[in-house]
């Protein structure tokens, strides 16, 4: 019935600037860091360079390396979590309001935070959680602690941190796919006599899966390639592998090193796209990203 | 699909085109293209308001020329990334530990040439000493800083840092980019073992120093000491008395064992294209006028023998040959060539 | 979906494209409206539940920002609470500083620039990929995705490096197609995400009604793909604006980034200008959110 089905037509060129642009500024610098990861030194300046795998086998053979990877892994883990378990109810508002001006407030509530810029919202945390921030200022004059809790300079400061910085992109995605499921399937289900809670989870959830996993996908993704809030709200103390390469790069001066550990981690984002998408194409029955 | 040489031609033509039409349109100042151009490194904040307000610009107008100046650091990869023949910047500003380490990559020379930098001649011992590579223009002493209003009595020592009573409001250095917190690490050798190359020793110092409140910059740990997060802690004399006269209950306290030298030392890179220029620059930094500005600014001891500033800085800052002979000044070629493994360790050491 | 068959082609395509026209999101209102009561029938606890928790998640929101504009209006030069009063002082610092001003224009300069191109590349190439079947079309979309997963601050430095290897040095154009990059994924999802929702009838009935593919495509298939597009493109300049990885590498000295400029301030100082800085930065968005708002309609279009 579609016309437009498995024939490549004269749409496909449309690719062209964006391959350009990928091919020039994305695949050739990564493909730098790649072989800069399997090199004795940077050919720019040193005169001889031969191969090496001392980089890999440096990660592989140091456990404490496998640690920073997981704790990189955990934190993202974690903070996909927390912002799906809070970012659905609001993009569930979202998506049903009625009112143009309610809309509108609540779209610009969640664009707020992500338009205060990285920084300062890290920093606003700090202002928050640290021990002579908000929260113990107040925990401690309410005589409810004797001492400073600690909220930051540990995980759980930069899981919330993350958090509040990617469930923006968690609503907003979920909101679309929700907005487009059709109420009138939720309506049967009421008509027939399911609870509104059953017909939450019984059509409202499975619809939204897709965005769910998108969603998740999306900040998963991000908040491993974090660096200034782990770094600000982990107090230094808590290392993940984007810090690490960026201490490598700019107090280490080892590139190579450091070009290893990024490939390690492209490696572990892609394996888990992959796997999500395996997922996505079970669980939903869909074939396309959305 | 490999890239012929023409294509990589054409694409180059392009991208120059592109970079002058759009360089056009985003900055106005690239037309004045007469005027020689320094590219040197410096901090931001104080250093860096007063380095743009005052000191450059009077800099450009006396040699005709312009001056940039990058303060995003870090900047010795950015460096390093850039070629030999033309690197990013003339003149590299910054700490001891990275210009020896700049150094050993053969970014910068090691020594500055006398005759071209006549103002050598004034500078203490310790400004061109070996342990120092290029000039230091400017040091400081790290020592303790503490909060005044806890009831702390009769600090004399480092190892007060270790007393239990000081967990929760101890603050020390992210080591591995941080060259206070190197420093103190060869200070725990010497402290707790046979001297400033017993890791060992240090390492298990280390160990019984946590609690402790990190940060990667002694901004920040100013930051600290103010809001009272940290109330003893390391930190140079500089970073504890720029706040004279703001009422602020923070003090700096000169331990017994001796304090450490963190200098601020420039390099010129040996590509540069502009080196008398270059040399013309750390000649002027080396100024007695334009010392006294920077070190009554943001309270660094001037390297020039010949500076006289005014009271209140001569009392605390390091202004005379008995004063200046009291800094220790690290083996930092040492330091550098174990860099990996100590920060291999440290990192390991410090965790949540 | 309309029931076909009854209705001649144009009433069926008009009344088809109303149904469309007004974009998937107030198809539902207009549903909701014939809604018997069930919708009241909700139960109370379940429903202030339900608002207890979006209340609670957008006071979690909203809270740092609180905070910032505290910090922005409090007198002293550190982190304390509770503020000892209000005043403007940090304001005229950020006014005053040349650094500053010249970051934000910098900034929203950039975030222009980058917006336009990852709108221009995106749009095409998920156009491309939806509608024009290249070969590995997965693949491709993968690839295009790609620059998310991998560490911005990797991506920043090996494009540094690359530019030195080529010899230009730390342009504008260089930084701007970082930028374009690393936003590009996000016009592409948008992008997509309303393509695959679109009804294809829609542009089957076109052709129908004889209109060539030319004119298929700029008066049916494009206004329909604008909202996804548009959606890329906040997200697209948001992100720019916001971009840190990147842009330390890629900047030079004298052009620098607002979020760079920001970071080397914290590290010498930590005082209230970068909250004012913020609160600048979050009333000229808001000001960009609403005045969208009003011309465009936002609703329908911020949908990923």
């Amino acid at each position: 019935m579609s016309t437009a089905a498995a024939r490549t037509n004269g749409l496909a060129l449309f690719l062209l600037p964006s391959v350009l642009l990928f091919a020039l500024f994305f695949f050739v610098p990564i493909g730098l860091m790649a072989v800069m990861s399997l090199l004795t030194g940077n050919p720019v300046v040193a005169p001889h360079v031969g191969f090496t795998a001392r980089h890999y086998l440096r990660i592989i053979n140091d456990p404490y390396y496998l640690e920073v990877i997981w704790t990189t892994i955990r934190i993202g883990l974690w903070t996909t979590l927390v912002s799906l378990l809070i970012g659905y109810p609001l993009a569930h508002w979202m998506a049903r309001i009625r009112s143009r001006a309610g809309h509108a407030a609540l779209l610009m509530a969640v664009l707020a935070p992500m338009l205060t810029g990285i920084v300062v919202r890290t920093f606003a945390w700090m202002a928050l959680l640290s021990d002579t921030g908000v929260i113990n200022q107040t925990l401690i004059s309410l005589g409810l602690v004797i001492r400073p809790v600690q909220l930051m300079y540990n995980e759980t400061g930069i899981v919330i941190g993350l958090v509040h910085i990617y469930v923006p992109f968690m609503v907003l995605t979920l909101t679309g796919v929700i907005g487009r499921i059709d109420e009138r399937l939720e309506q049967a289900a009421e008509n027939l006599g399911a609870s509104p809670l059953r017909s939450f989870l019984e059509v409202t959830l499975p619809l939204s899966l897709p965005g769910i996993l998108a969603g998740s996908l999306l900040v998963f993704a991000l908040s491993i390639s974090a660096y200034v809030t782990p770094i600000l709200l982990g107090g230094f103390q808590v290392m993940t592998l984007p810090i690490l390469i960026y201490q490598q790069i700019s107090a280490n001066f080892n590139i190579g090193f450091a070009a290893a550990l990024g490939m390690v981690l492209l490696l572990v984002s892609l394996i888990l796209i992959v796997a999500y998408n395996r997922v996505l194409g079970l669980v939903s029955g869909q074939h396309d990203l959305q | 699909m490999p890239l012929s040489p023409k294509a990589l031609n054409r694409r180059r033509f392009l991208a120059l085109s592109a970079s002058v039409g759009i360089g056009a349109l985003a900055a106005p100042h690239l037309a004045r293209a007469e005027e020689p151009v320094l590219n040197v490194t410096g901090w931001g904040g104080k250093w860096g308001d007063i380095m743009s307000s005052d000191i450059g610009p009077a800099f450009e107008k006396e040699f005709k020329c312009k001056l940039k100046t990058d303060t995003a650091l870090p900047f010795l990869p950015k460096l390093q990334a850039s070629s030999r023949s033309a690197p990013i910047y003339d003149v590299l500003h910054t700490n001891s530990n990275e210009q020896w380490a700049a150094v050993e990559m053969g970014l910068v020379e090691p020594k500055v040439d006398p005759r071209l930098v006549p103002n050598l001649a004034d500078v203490y011992p310790y400004a061109v000493s070996d342990k120092i590579v290029g000039v230091s223009i400017f040091t400081s002493a790290i020592g303790l800083g503490m909060r005044t209003d806890k009831g702390y009595a009769g600090i004399t020592s480092w190892k007060e840092l270790w007393d239990a009573k000081y967990n929760g409001v101890r603050g020390g250095y992210v080591i591995p980019v941080n060259s206070l917190g190197q420093a103190f690490v060869m200070m725990c050798g010497t402290l707790f073992g046979k001297g400033e190359s017993d890791l060992d020793a240090a390492y298990a110092a280390l160990e019984k120093l946590k609690p402790i409140k990190l940060v990667d910059f002694t901004g920040a740990m100013e930051k600290l000491f103010l809001s009272g997060e940290v109330c003893l802690g390391v930190i140079h004399d500089s970073g504890i008395y720029r706040y004279e006269g703001q009422n602020q209950p923070i003090d700096f306290v000169t331990p017994a064992e001796g304090v450490l030298s963190l200098e601020q030392v420039l390099t010129i890179t040996p590509g540069s294209k502009v080196k008398e220029l270059a040399n013309a620059y750390v000649n002027y930094m080396l100024r007695p006028e334009v010392q006294k500005r920077l070190a009554e600014t943001v309270w660094y001891s001037p390297a020039n023998k010949k500076v006289k500033l005014d009271a209140k800085y001569d009392a605390k800052l390091l202004t005379t040959p008995e004063k200046v002979s009291k800094l220790i000044q690290v083996d930092w070629k040492w330091y550098n060539a174990q860099k990996d493994e100590i920060d291999q360790r440290v990192n390991r050491i410090f965790r949540a | 979906m309309s029931p076909a068959a009854q209705h001649t082609p144009s009433q069926q395509l008009s009344r088809e494209l109303a149904a469309a026209g007004s974009t998937s999101g107030t198809r539902n209102s207009a549903n909701v409206q014939r809604r018997p009561s069930a919708a009241r029938k909700r139960t109370r606890p379940g429903r202030v539940l339900y608002l207890a928790v979006n209340i609670a998640v957008l006071t979690f929101l909203l809270a740092p920002i609180a905070i910032v504009v505290v910090f922005a209006l409090n007198p002293t030069p550190f982190i304390q609470f509770p503020p000892v009063g209000v005043s403007l002082r940090w304001f005229h610092k950020f006014f005053a500083a040349r650094d500053f001003m010249h970051a934000l224009g910098f900034s929203l300069e950039v975030a222009a620039l980058t917006t336009s191109c990852a709108t221009l590349l995106g749009g095409c190439a998920a156009l491309a990929i939806a509608r024009g079947n290249p070969p590995g079309a997965r693949v491709v979309l993968a690839i295009m995705l790609s620059p998310l997963m991998l560490p911005a601050i990797l991506t920043g430095l090996a494009l540094f490096q690359t530019y030195v290897l080529l010899d230009v040095g730390r342009p504008l154009w260089g930084l701007v197609a970082g930028h374009t990059l690393v936003t590009i994924p996000y016009v592409v999802r948008t992008t997509l995400a309303v393509l695959h929702n679109f009804d294809l009838r829609l542009e089957e009935a076109a052709r129908n009604l004889g209109a060539s593919p030319s004119r298929t495509f700029f008066e049916v298939t494009l206004p329909l793909v604008k909202p996804g597009v548009l959606a890329g493109a906040i997200f697209a300049f948001i992100v720019s604006f916001d971009q840190f990885p990147v842009s330390l590498f890629l900047v030079s000295p004298g052009n620098e980034t607002l979020p760079i400029t920001l970071f080397n301030y914290l590290k010498f100082d930590l005082d209230g200008t970068i909250g004012a800085a913020s609160v600048v930065s979050i009333l000229l968005a808001l000001l960009v959110v609403i005045a969208l708002d009003r011309t465009v309609g936002l609703r329908a279009y911020v949908k990923l």
